[in-house]
């Protein structure tokens, strides 16, 4: 269990960006966090007075790095200190298909599993749901370390992948 | 439908029939301004555009420029996206996809390139709405 | 059509999973190829073609194993050679 401040620390990504509250459960193989979606998610902020219950969808795409974000807490813990001043990065996905939309009021839970682990790299799959019901399958997920500097806009050189 | 990023795709070559292939192609071009709301916390002063962002970008472009026999469609998968270099406030994304028909539904494949080069390829599987 | 009789592996399927895996035509995956130096895989899409090997064939490798597939022909005669293991 890994409480709201710990996940804090543990990710970079701050508002509207942190899109995990809480991590019920996490050993070496695999994670469980909850996301909770609520009217006040910041990107309903540009509807009308009116709104639809297709606009009140969540944002699927947001939904993937929901779960990114979950798997790549477990990722950090795995890698230790050697991802310490690393940034993480998502080098690819595949076999992610939507299930049902979810809105708010609705709790999603982000289950990922390391499927295989080589140096710096880490392959994820796994599921999102909502009351047990799946809404997303992610069949591959690709994560590296990478030196944060390489990234940063200061620093001259290739943006890395 | 709402959506984490403001940029919206502007036409730069209008859809058209691609001879060989059959496939439906289109080329667009998005603007990544600094004020996107993503970066403030992607991340505090290191703004990197999300993947996820990228790959919605990609889906505004092809679903503003679907082939005109496709009919109603819903995204029913992402087949597979694959980022190869860090997409940056300023940067301007020139998306080049293509329609082709896949099964009952349809696939969009599309390139993404910065300024710099190569920055991602997304593959978009779509269902046919009445089949949803 | 090129089928293993021993163990049902066909060259062409394997071919057309691993253009899929790293986004190549399947025209550029010869039999020689290397994957890094010609086709341009990087540590990431090697690991994927790994893993998709192994959840297409039921098979797991060692690390080692996973080195020596650099090419459609080395990545073939591992996977038959893990098959036959198997059976």
């Amino acid at each position: 269990m890994i409480t709201c401040e710990g996940v804090r620390a543990a990710l970079p990504h701050r508002y509207p960006m942190l899109l995990v509250d809480r991590v019920v459960e996490m050993g070496n193989e695999g994670i469980r966090a909850v996301k909770a979606v609520t009217l006040n998610e910041p990107w309903y902020a540009r509807l009308g007075p009116q709104a639809t219950r297709g606009d009140l969808a969540y944002p699927d795409f947001l939904l993937i790095e929901s779960w990114t974000q979950t798997a790549g807490i477990l990722a950090k813990r795995l890698a230790g200190e050697a991802a310490d001043g690393q940034v993480m990065l998502f080098g690819s996905m595949s076999g992610i298909e939507f299930h049902r939309q979810v809105f708010p009021g609705d709790t999603v839970e982000q289950h990922a599993r390391l499927e295989r682990a080589v140096n710096d790299t880490m392959i994820f799959e796994g599921d999102s749901r909502v009351g047990g019901e799946p809404v997303l399958t992610i069949g591959r997920i690709t994560m590296a370390f990478r030196p944060g500097e390489r990234l940063n806009p200061a620093h001259a050189g290739p943006a890395a992948g | 439908m709402t959506s984490p990023v403001l940029a919206a795709p502007r036409p730069v070559r209008e859809p058209a029939r691609d001879e060989g292939s059959g496939g439906w192609s289109a080329g667009f071009s998005v603007a990544i301004d600094e004020s996107e709301p993503v970066f403030a916390g992607h991340y505090p002063d290191f703004p990197i555009f999300p993947g996820v962002c990228v790959m919605e970008c990609v889906r505004r472009a092809a679903e503003a420029a679907k082939p005109p026999e496709s009919g109603e469609l819903r995204l029913a998968a992402v087949e597979s996206s694959r980022f190869l270099a860090a997409v940056r406030p300023g940067d301007e994304l020139a998306i080049e996809l293509s329609w082709s028909p896949r099964g009952e539904g349809w696939r969009c494949s599309a390139r993404v390139a910065t300024g710099r080069g190569q920055a991602a390829s997304v593959r978009l599987r779509y269902r046919r709405e009445a089949e949803a | 059509m090129s089928i293993d009789a021993v163990t049902r592996l066909d060259r062409e399927e394997l071919r057309e999973l691993l253009a899929e895996t790293i986004d190549a035509d399947v025209a550029e995956v010869r039999d020689g190829a290397d994957f890094v130096e010609t086709l341009g895989v990087d540590s990431l899409m090697a690991l994927e073609v790994v893993v998709v090997l192994e959840r297409k064939y039921g098979v797991k490798f060692t690390e080692t194993e996973m080195r020596s597939v650099r090419t459609l022909d080395s990545a073939y005669d591992l996977v038959r050679q893990k098959l036959q293991e198997r059976s």
